[in-house]
């Protein structure tokens, strides 16, 4: 039994020391974020130091990261709307259908995913040149919608099965059509594991990278690319600006790690 | 009279209209310009065929970054499985679940970071001068050290990044999976005085081989974005050693010659092999 407890407390060792490791470099970018030049070039890293606010009025008074940020609302927001509108239903329809044509849905949604960035976001820049619309919102709209709907979709499934039958035969008796049951059941009961989804899939968005770098030069740069850009400056490297801004560009996923994980439980624990 | 649409039908011909024009139509196009000699500063081209797969193949620098790829996935999946396994593991076994709840919003956190953020974190705390993770090396030898501007430790640095995102996150999925399993055979192993490690490798993982066979493919799939924090970290360099195939067919097309029709090529023959072999593996696993 001795032994037992000897492991269980290296055990705890363990994953206190991991826990750190998950969170310490995150905490440490926060806390340089407000601090200023002097005190992040030091030998030594510095615990202590007079906390300054300039990095983010900087950041946040920058012109190109206030463009970002809406660009990156505007085409998150839209694309991910679009991608609820269009795949909650067509989900909805897929949980209800024969197995065979479920499966073969769901492989053809994931299989958009083995596409790799770079292999869309070529075609795509030609095409966007060709028709005019190259680094415009629009395009960044209808480009990311690939990528929200079909995630939409994927995980919609799933939470729409569980959605028990009866619930919904029960209301065929009362006399509820097709469509109502979508929109006044099943949408209601399944709520919080699509909500889920819908935040995955605009974190997905805003996060993305690759395809935003190729298809946006000036005007519809989103926040990922500007932040990056920053990171790139020559050798006087503004380190205080830098952590501010990568501190700015992680918040919004971070605000919904309560509902994602919330729904990582929903869907381990009924499905997989 | 009313004209009635089945729900079916109402409800997924928008979306699988929508998908199929967003997926094929740049496919078709991106075939279509690997087949061509287009460069982003001249409007004119023409058909040059296969040209371009044939130079790619006497192209040591995508020789050299199709094993780098292959390097990255292997070391990205193996190391993010094994970890998350073992992590859950000992989460399983040492907390209780107020604790279990606190570690897993933690190890949660890292993922949900966009991708450059965490490639930017890590590459200032690997910064050789003033960097986190690279004091301690420098209090103890007293001088410092620069683990992404040498080549040999260069990819394994910004894969340790990956697999902080990634291992962290999937060790409260196989954590939860452990919690959702019976608890009798557990008892009966133990009843039999089975050793801890016996009873996880003969009677828990196996019990969760569908589950984990299904991560290890996310995985591979997610591996195959690296490209961000390749980019920020370190560009592919010192020399050509972290240049994966998207990296070297983004600086083709972008940073170097602006000769997008070359990068197609490289786009096709990855579309192809990824889709191929992820196919072949999703029928297999899922039988």
């Amino acid at each position: 039994m001795k032994r037992r407890r000897a492991s269980g407390w290296i055990a705890r060792g363990v994953l206190v020391a991991v826990a750190a490791f998950a969170v310490v470099p995150v905490l440490w970018t926060l806390l340089n974020a407000f601090k200023n030049r002097v005190d992040i070039v030091t030998p030594v890293p510095l615990l202590f130091f007079t906390p300054t606010l300039d990095n983010f009025r900087y950041v946040l008074g920058r012109a190109s990261v206030e463009a970002g940020l809406l660009n990156s609302i505007a085409i998150s927001g839209a694309s991910v709307l679009i991608g609820a509108i269009l795949g909650l239903p067509t989900a909805y329809a897929v949980a209800r259908s024969p197995r065979k044509w479920a499966d073969d849905l769901q492989f053809f949604v994931l299989s958009l995913r083995f596409l790799p960035p770079v292999a869309i976001a070529i075609p795509l820049m030609v095409i966007w040149l060709d028709l005019g619309l190259y680094d415009t919102r629009l395009s960044m709209i209808v480009t990311y919608t690939l990528l929200t709907l079909s995630t939409i979709v994927w995980l919609a499934v799933p939470a729409f099965k569980r959605v028990p039958r009866e619930v919904e035969e029960a209301a065929i008796v009362d006399g509820y059509g097709p469509y109502a049951i979508f929109f006044l059941i099943a949408l209601p009961l399944a709520g919080r594991s699509l909500i889920g989804a819908i935040a995955f899939s605009f974190v997905l968005v805003w996060n993305e990278f690759l395809i935003a770098l190729m298809l946006t030069t000036s005007d519809a740069k989103t926040l990922p690319i500007v932040a990056s850009e920053l990171t790139q400056l020559g050798r006087d490297v503004p380190w205080g600006i830098l952590n501010a801004s990568v501190i700015l560009l992680s918040l919004p996923p971070l605000l919904f790690i309560g509902i994602l994980s919330g729904f990582l439980n929903t869907v381990v624990t009924k499905k997989l | 009279m009313k004209i009635r649409i089945s729900l079916p039908a109402a409800f997924v011909t928008p979306t699988v209209l929508v998908l199929g024009v967003l997926a094929f139509v740049p496919t078709i196009f991106a075939v279509n310009i690997a087949l061509e000699n287009r460069d982003l500063s001249h409007d004119d081209s023409h058909y040059v065929w296969l040209a371009n797969f044939v130079s790619l193949f006497s192209d040591r620098r995508f020789v050299n970054s199709i094993g780098v790829s292959f390097v990255w996935e292997v070391l990205t999946v193996t190391t993010t499985i094994a970890a998350s396994v073992l992590l859950a593991i000992l989460m399983f076994e040492a907390t209780s679940p107020r604790i279990r709840n606190i570690l897993s919003l933690l190890f949660i956190m890292p993922v949900l970071l966009p991708r450059v953020s965490a490639a930017f974190v890590w590459k200032f705390a690997f910064h050789p001068l003033f960097g986190l993770a690279t004091y301690p090396y420098k209090a103890i030898f007293g001088q410092s050290i620069d683990l992404l501007a040498n080549p040999s430790t260069a990819l394994a640095t910004v894969a340790l990044v990956d697999t902080w995102q990634w291992a962290l996150f999937f060790s409260v999925i196989v954590l939860k999976l452990l919690e959702s399993l019976p608890p009798q055979p557990f008892e009966a192993a133990k009843l039999d005085h089975a050793k801890t490690w016996e009873i996880y490798a003969y009677v828990a993982l196996p019990m969760l081989r569908a589950p984990l066979i299904s991560l290890t493919f996310v995985k591979m799939i997610e591996s195959l974005r690296s490209f961000d924090l390749i980019y920020v970290m370190t560009r592919g360099g010192p020399g050509i050693t972290t240049e994966t195939l998207d990296m070297y067919a983004f600086s083709q097309g972008f940073i170097e010659a602006g000769n997008i029709s070359y990068a197609s090529s490289m786009a096709v023959l990855m579309m192809i092999g990824t889709t191929v072999a992820f196919t072949i593996l999703w029928k297999r696993v899922r039988g």
